[in-house]
């Protein structure tokens, strides 16, 4: 049966053709027609600049001089081939460097595994972080099988900012839902005491924390409690994580109705039973779009440990261009960087966007 | 261990406050096994507060309630046997929406009584047919009607084997043609000989049903009777009262 014939028989008017449609939608009075118009020129034309430097006019050849490059009206990609393994690697050492992107895939690997709903059990999900991380150290810091060692001190690019990035989640997820529930805690000397911590840390800059826990911090604690500068300046970032993550769980807590609770209690579950099957899985649903969006701002944030002397993604970038012939080509490195943290990132609301659907179904 | 002589519940002049309010008045009430009590009254009267008193959901201030021969006092342990053998049938189901049917009634047998899952699952089916729902068994609850919802509860609570269950307005936030299909097991379990206490406005259950109904006022137990007596020859004013309003249609 045609779709008209259908629609005849249930007596439905047939859907408008893709002409019809845009003609309702765009163009149905003259004004709308002009702003229609006058924005899809517009569009055309941002569309048609950026094409125009990053593709049609740019230079291609990677062996290409800077004064060849410069020449050019278009991007020099030329310094993505010749620089590329500093912004990826920063002070990592070339024939090490395989080592860094190996540890780079672990992470990337890691994180993936985790996000697949078959790895969601304690056990899986602890044996992936141990497992990965365990990696991803052995692989960066070496010092066996006769892997050189290499000091934290020279770690940087991709490689850095994922595992400042993931190390700070490992870290500050967890301890965000214990803040979550201690904030609950019927005694008010735990819940008004984690509730001012809480907010002490969320009104300090990212910056100021990332400087006293790198500078400040060794000046108090004594010697064998301070980890090397780059874990203290991890734990500072989870801390911050911590914070505003314990406030949107508890906020998803909130939406857990009572009854829920009572249920649970009625059947004999309990405080762990009840909270770690009944409010949590429900909390964290009624938390994710939040969740995810602190996720992704944690990613970016992580470009901060440049101040305290870290040679992430950015930085390395800053270093790639800033020496030598290549000081004009920073557009080009700068538009390479934002292409992978737009990767990552995009991934990242993919894959919550994804988690929301799956929710809709009930099945989380 | 609960003693399986005792009377199922015994509540000496039980009080309960919330704040200044004196919600629960000398409250005095036994229930033998098998005997099936209902209660109601008008709305605020404290008939949901005093059964959710009888496994702790709500704290009484003083005065004793025993369990199955167990105090409910301080003691968490007293408190956990007594949620062990006491089901409570909620007036909004409150299922775990984010588990099917199922999961939502192999999960405490599975986490507090330790029974292997195929067991739990066996008992699980074993009581969704009671309810007359097991082919909903891998659903989750969003997908069910408020009557198959509350039947799911029902059986929830079953499969932890309870030896007393309570309900507390069952029926009260489903859509009228569905109130029967709940009532229709309410009633099967009463003739298996569940010891059963009900707050409920539904006056025919209750006739049918009952060894005993009791109508609180106010936060306290204003009269106690067998469901002839209690229908057809109130003693209290406030009773005639009320039952004038819920019959009067």
């Amino acid at each position: 049966m045609s779709d008209v014939a259908r629609h005849a028989v249930s007596g439905q008017p047939a859907p408008p053709g893709i002409g019809e449609r845009l003609r309702k939608d765009y163009f149905r009075s003259p004004q709308q027609a002009l702003i229609s118009i006058l924005g899809l020129g517009f569009f055309a034309w941002i569309l048609w600049t950026v094409a125009n430097w990053a593709i049609f006019s740019a230079v291609f050849d990677g062996d290409a001089s800077p004064e060849e490059c410069r020449a050019a009206s278009g991007a020099c990609w030329t310094v993505i081939a010749q620089r590329w393994r500093i912004i990826l690697f920063g002070l990592y050492p070339f024939e090490e460097q395989w080592r860094s992107a190996l540890a780079c895939v672990t992470v990337v690997a890691m994180v993936v595994l985790s996000c697949l709903p078959s790895s969601w059990t304690g056990k899986r999900l602890a044996a992936i972080w141990l497992i990965g991380t365990a990696l991803f150290y052995v692989l960066m810091k070496g010092g066996l099988l006769g892997m050189p060692l290499i000091g934290e001190e020279r770690w940087g690019g991709l490689a850095l900012t994922l595992f400042i990035f993931v190390t700070t989640c490992l870290i500050g997820f967890p301890l965000s839902i214990v803040l979550a529930l201690l904030r609950r805690s019927e005694l008010p000397v735990i819940s008004k005491g984690i509730g001012l911590f809480i907010d002490a840390v969320r009104s300090l800059p990212l910056l100021s924390i990332l400087f006293a826990f790198a500078v400040v911090v060794p000046f108090m604690l004594p010697q064998w409690l301070q980890a090397g500068k780059l874990y203290r300046v991890i734990f500072g970032a989870a801390l911050f994580f911590a914070a505003y993550q314990a406030e949107i769980i508890r906020g998803g807590m909130q939406g857990v109705a009572t009854g829920q609770s009572e249920a649970a209690k009625s059947l004999g579950l309990g405080y762990w039973q009840r909270t770690s099957r009944i409010l949590l899985p429900q909390a964290m649903r009624n938390a994710l779009p939040a969740t995810i969006n602190q996720f992704v701002i944690s990613f970016k944030e992580t470009s901060l440990v440049i101040v305290v002397g870290f040679f992430e993604i950015l930085a390395s970038g800053n270093a790639a261009y800033g020496t030598g012939d290549w000081t004009f080509a920073y557009r080009e490195v700068y538009a390479f960087i934002a292409l992978i943290y737009f990767v990552f990132v995009f991934s990242l609301s993919r894959y919550g966007a994804y988690l929301e659907r799956r929710m809709a179904v009930g099945e989380l | 261990m609960t003693n399986p002589a005792a009377r199922a519940v015994t509540i000496e002049g039980m009080n309960k406050f919330y704040g200044g309010f004196h919600a629960l008045k000398d409250i005095n009430l036994t229930v033998d096994p098998g005997e099936k009590v209902v209660v109601c009254g008008p709305s605020g009267s404290g008939k949901s507060t005093m059964i959710r008193c009888i496994n702790r959901l709500e704290e009484h201030n003083s005065g004793l309630i025993e369990v199955l021969g167990t105090p409910l006092n301080d003691d968490v342990g007293n408190i956990d046997e007594i949620r062990r053998e006491v089901g409570m049938v909620f007036q909004h189901f409150n299922l775990f929406p984010h588990m099917t049917v199922l999961e939502n009634c192999v999960l405490a047998p599975m986490l507090v009584r330790k029974t292997p899952r195929a067991q739990a699952e066996a008992a699980a089916m074993k009581y969704l047919e009671k309810v007359r729902i097991p082919e909903q068994a891998q659903k989750y609850p969003g997908q069910l009607s408020g009557g198959q919802q509350q039947r799911v509860a029902i059986a929830r609570s079953l499969c932890m084997g309870p030896k007393i269950m309570l309900f507390d307005e069952p029926t009260s936030a489903l859509d009228p043609e569905m109130i029967s299909e709940v009532l229709d097991v309410m009633v099967s379990l009463a003739s298996d000989g569940m010891t059963m206490i009900c707050v409920t406005h539904e006056m025919g259950f209750a006739r049918r049903v009952a060894d005993r109904v009791i109508f609180m006022d106010r936060g306290e137990i204003v009269e106690t009777a067998d469901p002839e007596t209690f229908f057809t020859a109130p003693k209290n004013e406030r009773t005639q009262q009320f039952l004038a309003q819920v019959t009067g249609h």
